[in-house]
Formats: C-alpha cells, sequence, structure tokens
C-alpha cells in the first residue's frame, strides 16, 4: 500500500525541464538535455571542440525561440569569432546581435574585482533574459581577477542558476588533465571533450562525467567534429 | 524587453482586458520562458494598468526579480512579494523591496496565512491581499519539488477560491502543459479561461492576422 502511494505520488512528479543540445547523439545519452536551471562545465584541451560545443548549444535555443548569451573572456570581438564559426553549416549569423547576444568581458576583467565583474555580468543577463548562457572559457578569469577566485566561481554559479538559465561554462585544461577542479566541485554537470592518441593518429572523445539529476551513459563515446553539424557523437549505445 | 517582447505583452494585456475578466487565467508557457512572461506581466500590470498586486516567489529568492524590474525600469511601488525560498536558500543577493518571508516552499500550507498577514509584518507600509489586484506565482510547478500532487491541488483550490471571493484580484497562472501535464489539466479546472503563448511564433495561415505574436489561442470559457 504504501509502496503503490509512493509509486503513485512519483508519476505526478515530472522530471526535470532539460534543454536539448542540438548535438547529435549526446542529447540522447542525457535524457534529453541538459538541466534547466544548471551550470554545466565543458572541459578539454586546446582544438577538442569546446567553443563549438558552446556556439552548437547556443544555435539550437535560438532554433528554438531561447534567448542566448555569450560571454568570452578572450577580448575578441563578434565578427572575429564569427569568421571561424561561419564556415559551420549550424551557424545562422541572423541569431548574433538578435537571439544571441555576445559580450566580452576581456578588458573588464583586468580592470574591476570580482564584486564588479559579477555585477555587471548579471546586469547584462537581467538585460537579455536568456535561457542559455555561455561563459567561454571562464579559466581565463581564474588568471586575471582580482580577488578571491574560488569565492567568485561559488556567487556566480549560485545567481546563475536563480537567474533561470541553463549555463555553459567552457574550461581550458592542460593535456593530462581532466577539469580544472576549483570550477568542477560547484558545477552540477561535467562534459569531457578529449584528444588520444590512437595508431599514430589523435581521435575525438567526449564523455560525460557527471550530470546531476540524470541518469546518463557512461564512458568515452568517439565524436567527430564535421561542417554540417558540429560535434556529433559517433559511437553512443543507447 | 526588446520591441518583440512589449507586443506580446500588449497582446495579452488586451486579451485579458476585452474578455473582461477577474479571477484565475491559466497561462500555457513554455517552462523555459516562465521568467520572461512574468516581466511582460508585470510590466504591464504594474506600469501599463498601475495596479497593485503580489508576486509569491516559490521557485527563487525575490531579489531576482526586483533586479529584473529595476534593469527593466519596470516601476513596481504597489507590488508586493510574498518569499517562501529565501530563507531556504544560501543565497546572499540583496534587493529593496516590500517583502514578507514564508518558512520555505515545504510549508505552503502556511502560505495562504503569511498572504493576509503580510501587513503586520511589513515595516508600516501596509497593504493586505485584499488591496491586490493580482497576485502571480513564480511558479506553481515548483511546489511539486518540496510538496505532495495532492497538497499543492489544495492549495491551489484554497487560493483560486480566496481570489474568487476577492471578485477583483486577476491571477494569471502560468504552468506549462507539455512538462506538468495533470497539474495543468487540475488548474484548467479551476479556471476561467486559457491562452497559450509558443516560444516561436507558428507559422501565419494565408490571411491570418499577424498578431498577437506567439500567442497560438486565447481561449476564455466562463465557468
Amino acid at each position: 500500500m504504501m509502496a503503490d502511494n509512493i509509486l503513485n505520488e512519483r508519476s505526478k512528479r515530472p522530471g526535470l525541464v532539460r534543454l536539448p543540445t542540438g548535438i547529435p547523439g549526446l542529447d540522447d545519452m542525457i535524457e534529453g538535455g541538459l538541466p534547466f536551471p544548471s551550470v554545466v562545465l565543458v572541459s578539454g584541451t586546446a582544438g577538442t571542440g569546446k567553443t563549438t560545443f558552446s556556439l552548437k548549444y547556443l544555435c539550437e535555443g535560438a532554433k528554438r525561440g531561447e534567448q542566448g548569451l555569450y560571454f568570452t573572456t578572450l577580448s575578441e570581438p563578434t565578427q572575429w569569432m564569427l569568421r571561424y564559426a561561419s564556415q559551420f553549416d549550424f551557424i545562422n549569423k541572423d541569431y548574433f546581435g538578435d537571439s544571441i547576444v555576445y559580450m566580452d568581458l576581456g578588458n573588464l576583467m583586468r580592470e574591476v574585482d570580482a564584486n564588479q565583474l559579477l555585477a555587471t555580468m548579471e546586469e547584462k543577463i537581467a538585460e537579455v533574459v536568456p535561457q542559455r548562457i555561455v561563459i567561454d572559457p571562464i579559466t581565463v578569469i581564474g588568471g586575471m581577477l582580482k580577488g578571491d577566485y574560488r569565492l567568485f566561481l561559488f556567487d556566480l554559479f549560485n545567481r546563475l542558476k536563480n537567474w533561470n538559465a541553463t549555463t555553459l561554462v567552457t574550461g581550458e585544461v592542460n593535456p593530462g588533465e581532466l577539469y580544472p577542479p576549483e570550477v568542477s566541485y560547484a558545477v552540477d554537470g561535467i562534459i569531457l571533450l578529449q584528444l588520444s592518441e590512437e595508431a599514430g593518429t589523435r581521435r575525438k572523445y567526449l564523455e560525460v562525467l557527471k550530470m546531476r539529476g540524470t541518469n546518463h551513459l557512461t564512458g568515452r563515446q568517439s565524436i567527430d567534429i564535421t561542417r554540417t553539424e558540429g560535434i556529433v557523437v559517433l559511437k553512443a549505445r543507447f | 524587453m526588446n520591441d518583440r517582447d512589449i507586443d506580446q505583452m500588449k497582446c495579452i494585456l488586451d486579451a485579458l482586458d476585452k474578455a473582461g475578466l477577474k479571477g484565475t487565467i491559466l497561462f500555457d508557457v513554455p517552462s523555459t520562458q516562465f521568467v520572461k512572461v512574468n516581466l511582460m506581466l508585470l510590466r504591464g500590470l504594474c506600469m501599463e494598468r498601475g495596479l497593485p498586486g503580489m508576486f509569491i516567489s516559490v521557485d527563487r529568492p525575490h531579489q531576482y526579480m526586483v533586479h529584473l524590474l529595476t534593469m527593466h525600469q519596470i516601476k513596481a511601488d504597489r507590488l508586493i512579494y510574498i518569499d517562501a525560498i529565501s530563507r531556504f536558500s544560501a543565497d546572499c543577493k540583496v534587493a529593496a523591496a516590500n517583502v514578507g518571508f514564508v518558512d520555505g516552499p515545504f510549508h505552503i500550507d502556511r502560505l495562504p496565512e503569511a498572504m493576509s498577514k503580510w501587513g503586520e509584518s511589513s515595516n508600516g507600509r501596509s497593504m493586505s491581499f485584499s488591496d491586490c489586484e493580482f497576485a502571480i506565482i513564480d511558479n506553481l510547478s515548483a511546489l511539486l519539488t518540496y510538496n505532495n500532487f495532492n497538497s499543492v491541488e489544495l492549495f491551489l483550490k484554497n487560493f483560486v477560491t480566496a481570489v474568487e471571493v476577492s471578485g477583483k484580484i486577476r491571477v494569471p497562472l502560468i504552468i506549462d502543459s507539455e512538462k506538468y501535464g495533470l497539474l495543468y489539466e487540475t488548474a484548467k479546472k479551476m479556471c476561467k479561461g486559457e491562452l497559450h503563448i509558443n516560444s516561436v511564433a507558428p507559422p501565419l495561415a494565408p490571411g491570418a492576422e499577424p498578431t498577437p505574436k506567439n500567442i497560438t489561442s486565447i481561449n476564455f470559457c466562463r465557468r
């Protein structure tokens, strides 16, 4: 009887709201998409596809009528980023400036302290009201920020969830490292993008290491990066 | 808010005005758009119509909505907040607002009491539930995280009854029909009307009018 009641109640409680990433194969690995709201770390060494992952995530949102906000920490102007991104078929330039708002934090990070940076980011979030946010890469902030980086990350991630958005933060790591530990402790999910040298060639892999509230597929999955779709998961076993 | 949002807000207000309804109106909105629709409603009801109202936070601390309203230059002097989540979270964000607190979202049975007693704990800026002309819950489905379905249903029933007794309060009740189907259907039986808002404007049929944008249907069925 008690078991029946529990099952009955569970059936009335829906699962988490999810935002599809649009990355073929990945959404099936994580019950349909990233939990909303949440903060997810996409970690990898240079050239593993972190920015491509982020752009696909934002473009998928724009296609679905969701607002995106892209914070870059690289002092890179929009046109420079778009120059490379436009090589992908999934990029629709019309999204940028409208459904995807781009903000450069590069110069600001050198001038202000952690509280001011947080306040500026929150002002932009409140102005744009995004459902999807990207901070690419977040690890650059740690090297430049005046103040306590860990405390900044704790406050930032806590507030990002309350702004009702799913945020992707990308983290650059050195070869051999999996993820930046100072970021990983505070996020709800970790997706690893890895390069591995096998039989003289470098192969690319994706692994969902952690995804709170999600029964996710574990283990490394081969990926490819194509001009048509960006990242594609090749060997997901469902 | 951009021009598109303001157009949509006007469409929603016009639809509500044309229907001339007070009481509870069900809004079918995708979960990801709750914040934006709340923002549009508050702009419309507080600024365009100048109505006093109540905003009940059960999903995230009220400070975020205060911040949003400030950023979007939405004057909401006559808006009071009941916050059922702040004291439950570790968030230390601050904001100046007329706010009363409830211990936590687990205690929705105490929400009606908190609403009626708000004036007593509001530092002398008295305005009670009976003075309100609208009430928004942000958001009803979040209560399912902390309470069983029957408790939420009972709360909703009591809330709708209180609204109808007052005779002058509008309640846009925002639920995602796709994600929270059972709650939506339960609420639908208690509401006077129904309005569907999509994330993406559907393609226009030949000869169809281009507005209201993103609103697929407005269905008011007086009970």
